[in-house]
């Protein structure tokens, strides 16, 4: 049923949506109709804000003044915002965070291929793509030459990814060697997480939730064991703040996802 | 403060702290303090509707200032009032923490039912609170405020604690046919009513 000649039933359907209880296949297709239709997107939106607000409504009850404290000591750990964070559409935002990652992955695919052509021996192509590039992909790209030097050193490898923060830059560079069933982590970046945190690598699959391959411990080099399958078609890897010690992968992230890169094949 | 006026200046908060890279940290930082201070009664209410253990909705709160100070440069793009934005987050960290805990420990539902069984439990006052709420929030609340007191609360927690009507019926130990209905009435109602806030 076409739910734009349904009016009623639509908004019923979509403040359902906004309060969470409409589940299931009832959920699925709406959000399938959801998307071909800008009337149908605006009422879901417009009853989550309203739901949303529900949260101002809530008796306050003064917490204990050792939250303020911890807060502070954790500021001292945390990386910075992105003052600039690309806008995302809200309903994008709605669609989970590994979409954001996986977007944000094609952004740094143009560098990482860049690995491989030069792991390809091509350096004089490469550097004529470097004049072509704007200026913050010329940086990526020059660090990842850097990078891939590093690489060259290691011959097993048959898989690559950089990792990088949200400002595009190069944190974490992560190999993998099917011989060995070895993931190899080099930390790049100036990144490291406080004593009460770990960060954890997640394999993000091109459907269904994001799969943890491991946690990290604090060395500069970290050597993790996967199977081949675990990584095979995944297009992209993600590091995500978590708990000291992490979280059940099953579940996926709670944190904030810190890096993110695409994961490619070398030739 | 007049809720336009607050929703001004927590705004202006809210972009001092995504401001502050580098030199500006130390503003950033004492932006995020007064936020606290302005928020952080109503925001660990939030928590504590959803967690209700107070440790947890302690560290709940810590988890969601610090989300705010990491992604406060969104703030523009969700369109929200600022209160309900952080309410939001609030909420998703809450969330966040009953699933950890829900896969590390199989009795979190025990000591949930001992709570929330007592929300409901007959025609209580209205326990909402609208004195900083925001125009929107405000229209939410006289909606909800025609509402049986049992029939907001099946709604209010069907909200914040993100439950299906199966978890509802499970969790407030009534029948499912009672909690579809209870919310069927309460969409109809605040839909006829909340068109005319529109």
């Amino acid at each position: 049923m076409n739910l734009i000649d349904h009016p009623e039933l639509a908004d019923r359907l979509a403040a359902a949506y906004g309060l969470g209880t409409l589940r299931g296949g009832a959920r699925r297709r709406f959000e399938a109709q959801a998307r071909r239709s800008p009337a149908l997107r605006a009422a879901a939106l417009a009853w989550q804000e309203r739901f949303a607000s529900m949260t101002e409504l809530q008796p306050g009850e003064a917490p204990s003044p050792n939250v303020w404290k911890r807060i502070e000591i954790e500021l001292a750990n945390q990386p910075r915002a992105a003052a600039a964070a690309p806008p995302a559409q809200p309903w994008a935002r709605a669609l989970g965070w590994w979409r954001g990652a996986a977007v944000a992955g094609g952004l740094t695919t143009a560098a990482a291929i860049g690995v491989v052509v030069y792991l390809a021996g091509e350096v004089d192509q490469r550097e004529s793509q470097l004049a072509q590039v704007n200026g913050s992909r010329e940086t990526l790209a020059r660090q990842n030459v850097q990078l891939a030097a590093q690489l060259q050193a290691q011959p097993a490898i048959q898989y690559v990814a950089v990792l990088s923060d949200e400002k595009s830059a190069p944190s974490i560079l992560v190999t993998f060697d099917p011989a060995h069933n070895t993931l190899t982590l080099k930390r790049v970046g100036a990144f490291q997480e406080g004593p009460e945190k770990s960060l954890q690598l997640w394999a993000l699959p091109p459907s269904g939730s994001p799969r943890s391959l491991g946690v990290l411990g604090a060395e500069p080099v970290i050597k993790l064991t996967a199977a081949e399958s675990q990584v095979r078609q995944v297009p992209a890897l993600a590091v995500s703040l978590e708990p000291k010690g992490g979280v059940p992968g099953e579940r996926g992230p709670t944190g904030p996802v810190l890096f993110k890169g695409a994961l490619l094949q070398t030739p | 403060m007049d809720p336009n006026l607050l929703d001004q200046h927590l705004i202006a908060l809210i972009d001092r702290v995504a401001a502050g890279g580098g030199q500006r940290h130390s503003d950033a930082e004492a932006a995020l303090r007064e936020l606290y201070d302005l928020t952080s009664s109503r925001l660990y209410g939030v928590a504590l509707r959803v967690v209700t253990n107070r440790e947890w909705a302690e560290d709940v709160l810590q988890e969601a200032y610090l989300n705010v100070w990491r992604i406060a440069g969104n703030y523009h793009e969700a369109l929200s009032p600022p209160l309900a934005w952080m309410g939001v987050i609030v909420r998703s960290r809450a969330l966040d923490f009953l699933r950890r805990r829900a896969s590390e420990r199989a009795d979190t539902a025990v000591e949930l039912d001992a709570v929330i069984s007592d929300s409901v439990a007959g025609d209580s006052p209205n326990p909402m609170d609208v004195s900083e709420a925001s125009e929107q929030a405000w229209a939410l609340h006289e909606c909800l405020r025609q509402l049986e007191a049992r029939q907001r609360e099946v709604l209010s927690l069907a909200y914040l604690r993100d439950l299906s009507h199966g978890e509802l019926a499970e969790q407030l130990k009534l029948p499912l046919g009672t909690v579809k209905t209870w919310i069927r009435r309460g969409i109809e109602q605040l839909r006829g009513c909340m068109a005319r806030f529109a």
